[in-house]
């Protein structure tokens, strides 16, 4: 049966996040388990007058190359995907995993030389986008594995899904716009601020953002979306964190996660489960163990934690931090080919400064930048305490 | 639950048909329903040092594609894809399918228009296996599609398959090797025939072989395989021939195709179902009439006509000719964007001549030319 939200959801990726235009080459990256949304994205992507090219993944052939290459398999980059991210126009890439832990028992340092050998390529995709050169955007589609991780019914995960897509609305690309003119008014008002301290249980933590760019995730990039992210000067960084959710990198999870940071450096990693990998993971390289980017999640539509980090690091009322490689637009210096998004829950108990102001409790700006329009706290002007 | 069996064809097809090197490109090509043989060729290939990837496509998109493409899109070559074919030193189609007859309903002359671009890829990678840069096999993992057209369960399906490729053998690369020994003499006899005649039910054909080369096809660029085959010297083909079973050519079936030709050339057709395609397929163009191809089918493990032209031009006992276009690096003048190749049963009361000789009675070749390792045994 065809859920007509999976074919809202296709003409939002194609036609609002990535802008796809006639004769556009456009590669469709997802699983096997995919094919009835890589059916209704391919259909827009002919009705936009561009080239489809699917580009489809089978579960099991990365951990045939993980288990059982040797050394130079594992570093060995396709030449064909490197062509793709030199050639295409867009990339539109869903998740649609049909086993989230498949990789669990592999080998960390196997991995990570994999994951070294193929930073190249993942640099290179992101240059030609801050370059203007490529658009992409990356969503999932939902499977049993994904629900499961959320601990839902995939009848509940489709709700959420496309809850937090908005593709419930009447107009989602609509609903998108006008979101994105709330994200843009917290990006204005903290790309005015010098410092940021974000205070909460076991958290006390200081950083500078000052001359770096706030960058607005309006749904272009990613879908679901919805936060305002930057990435602070690399030795700013000082203080303690600690994560309310598990860290969850290439599907695996690590509890609890505590860091210290000394002049934008860890120098203290512990958890309660899933430590080594933690520390194999920050001692990739030598960006692993500085941040490349903090951000506040906006979306009041993503209300719960679902081990999936493009929903939960857009859950309203949380601020994340990523170790590792920064996003070039945002201003951010550090490299490494780690990225590992680290959550915060400031929903309760949580305060934020600005320049040694409080602009943020439990959640929510205090000047009621983020709230949805027609609220009775929508200032036009960010306030004064 | 893991069935072995597709392990030993991955094996089996990475040894013999592609002998894949360490350090080597492969890529596979596939639509998703492959995926019980995608797994172990990618896993096997990664096992003996190459560098392995699959392409995979899924049913529908190309669908969509001639149904709603606009002529630019329906022409469209991908630059990547081309760059592919040139970067790999090996590739393997796996041509299973969900569904056979997906494109049916399709109109016809968009669907030729799609396939014409998507020709520039199969074109250059034929240019690459012919100057030895790129060694290929066609395969197939069993779907129900399949077994459908087979009229058989999927399960009766797999056993078939699976046989026919021998790989429950004790060593099927070795039964393949052999394979090549038997069919290699057999094409180096054929290569001392001038005539040969073909006499059945409702069949006495004769067609010039001299000059042409025979080819023996063992595993490598198919699996399964056994056959022989050449292209007949284009004037020299006369009489008439009924094909006992169905032509299925892009999805569509023709019945009990009868030809008579006049100096090559097709000048009479009949079917008993599906003349009006018959006649358009043979309108196609100037070489579609004329022969490409002549062929003994000697894999005699494959029994029956399953509607799947892999396995059916090999069945043991059985010639097939081809309409259309010939084989060049055998001799073959005639071209044409059609092969069809049509299927005559001689199992029953078949015989062949060369030369005026009765070299071929019921289904056999009189002489046995001796395989030199022993026969094979199947395991369990």
């Amino acid at each position: 049966m065809s859920d007509s939200r999976q074919e809202r959801l296709a003409h939002v990726l194609v036609d609002y996040s990535a802008r796809v235009e006639q004769g556009d080459l456009v590669t469709l990256e997802t699983t096997t388990l995919g094919a009835p949304i890589m059916r209704e994205l391919y259909r827009a992507v002919l009705a936009a007058g561009a080239h489809p090219l699917p580009r489809i993944t089978l579960e099991g052939l990365s951990e045939n190359l993980l288990k059982h290459g040797d050394d130079d398999q594992l570093a060995w980059v396709n030449p064909a995907r490197a062509d793709d991210i030199e050639t295409v126009d867009v990339r539109i890439v869903l998740d649609a995993p049909a086993n989230t832990k498949r990789l669990s028992n592999i080998d960390p340092k196997r991995q990570a030389r994999h994951e070294l050998a193929n930073e190249g390529l993942r640099n290179r995709y992101l240059q030609r986008a801050a370059a203007g050169e490529l658009r992409w955007v990356l969503s999932v589609y939902p499977t049993e594995a994904a629900a499961q991780d959320a601990s839902m019914s995939l009848a509940e995960y489709d709700d959420f899904v496309y809850g937090a897509a908005f593709l419930d609305a009447p107009d989602p690309a609509a609903a998108w716009r006008q979101f994105g003119e709330r994200i843009d008014r917290v990006g204005d008002f903290l790309a005015g601020k010098r410092e940021l301290r974000i205070v909460a249980e076991d958290t006390d933590l200081s950083l500078v953002t000052e001359g770096r760019q706030w960058i607005r995730a309006k749904g272009h990039e990613n879908l679901p979306d919805g936060e305002v992210f930057t990435a602070p000067l690399e030795t700013s960084v000082e203080g303690e964190i600690r994560f309310s959710y598990p860290a969850v990198f290439n599907a695996r999870e690590v509890d609890d996660v505590r860091l210290r940071f000394e002049a934008g450096e860890v120098v203290e990693a512990s958890a309660t489960r899933g430590e080594e990998f933690l520390r194999q993971m920050i001692d990739m390289d030598d960006g692993a163990r500085r941040v490349g980017e903090f951000a506040f999640g906006l979306n009041e539509a993503v209300p719960l934690f679902t081990k999936n980090i493009l929903f939960d690091e857009k859950i309203g009322g949380t601020v994340h931090l990523a170790l590792g490689t920064a996003y070039p637009e945002s201003g951010g210096l550090n490299r490494s080919a780690l990225h590992w998004d680290m959550i915060c829950d400031l929903r309760s108990g949580s305060e934020v400064y600005a320049d040694g102001e409080l602009v943020y409790r439990d959640g929510h700006f205090l000047n009621g930048l983020a709230s949805p329009p027609g609220g009775a706290s929508r200032p036009a002007e960010p306030q004064q305490q | 639950m893991n069935d072995p069996r597709f392990d030993r064809l991955a094996e089996l097809v990475l040894d013999h048909s592609l002998e894949l090197r360490p350090g080597q490109l492969l890529r596979i090509d596939a639509d998703a329903v492959a995926a019980p043989l995608i797994l172990p060729l990618h896993r096997e290939a990664i096992k003996r040092g190459a560098h392995a990837y699959a392409a995979i496509d899924l049913v529908g998109l190309k669908e969509l594609l001639v149904a709603q493409g606009s002529d630019e899109q329906l022409d469209f070559v991908s630059p990547i894809e081309l760059r592919e074919v040139d970067a790999i030193d090996a590739a393997i189609t796996i041509w299973s399918e969900s569904n056979t007859r997906s494109f049916s309903r399709a109109d016809p002359a968009r669907r030729q228009r799609q396939l014409t671009a998507d020709r520039q890829y199969s074109l250059r990678r034929r240019d690459r296996i012919a100057r030895g840069d790129l060694r290929w096999c066609g395969t197939l993992s069993p779907t129900n599609a399949h077994a459908q057209d087979a009229d058989m369960s999927l399960a009766d399906y797999e056993d078939f398959v699976f046989r026919a490729c021998h790989v429950l053998d004790d060593d099927p690369v070795g039964h393949w090797r052999s394979v090549a020994e038997q069919l290699g003499a057999r094409a180096g006899e054929l290569g001392g025939v001038r005539e040969l005649r073909i006499v059945g039910e409702d069949t006495d054909l004769i067609a010039v072989v001299e000059g042409r080369t025979w080819r023996s096809a063992h595993g490598r660029q198919n699996m399964p395989d056994g056959e022989v085959y050449t292209s007949p010297v284009e004037t020299s083909v006369n009489g008439t021939i009924r094909f006992g079973f169905p032509a299925v050519f892009g999805g569509r079936e023709v019945d009990d195709v009868r030809l008579r030709f006049e100096e090559g050339r097709v000048v009479s057709a009949e079917a008993a179902g599906g003349q009006p395609y018959l006649d358009a397929l043979l309108d196609m163009d100037e070489g579609a009439r004329g022969v490409g191809e002549l062929a003994f089918g000697l894999n005699y493990e494959i029994d029956r006509f399953t509607r799947n032209i892999l396995f059916d031009e090999k069945i043991g006992g059985t010639i097939h000719v081809a309409l259309g276009m010939g084989f060049a690096d055998l001799g073959g003048l005639n071209r044409s964007t059609l092969h069809l190749d049509l299927i005559c049963d001689l199992r029953r009361e078949g015989e062949v001549y060369a030369d005026g000789e009765l070299v071929w009675r019921a289904g056999r070749f009189l002489s046995e030319i001796q395989p030199t390792s022993r026969p094979v045994e199947h395991v369990g």
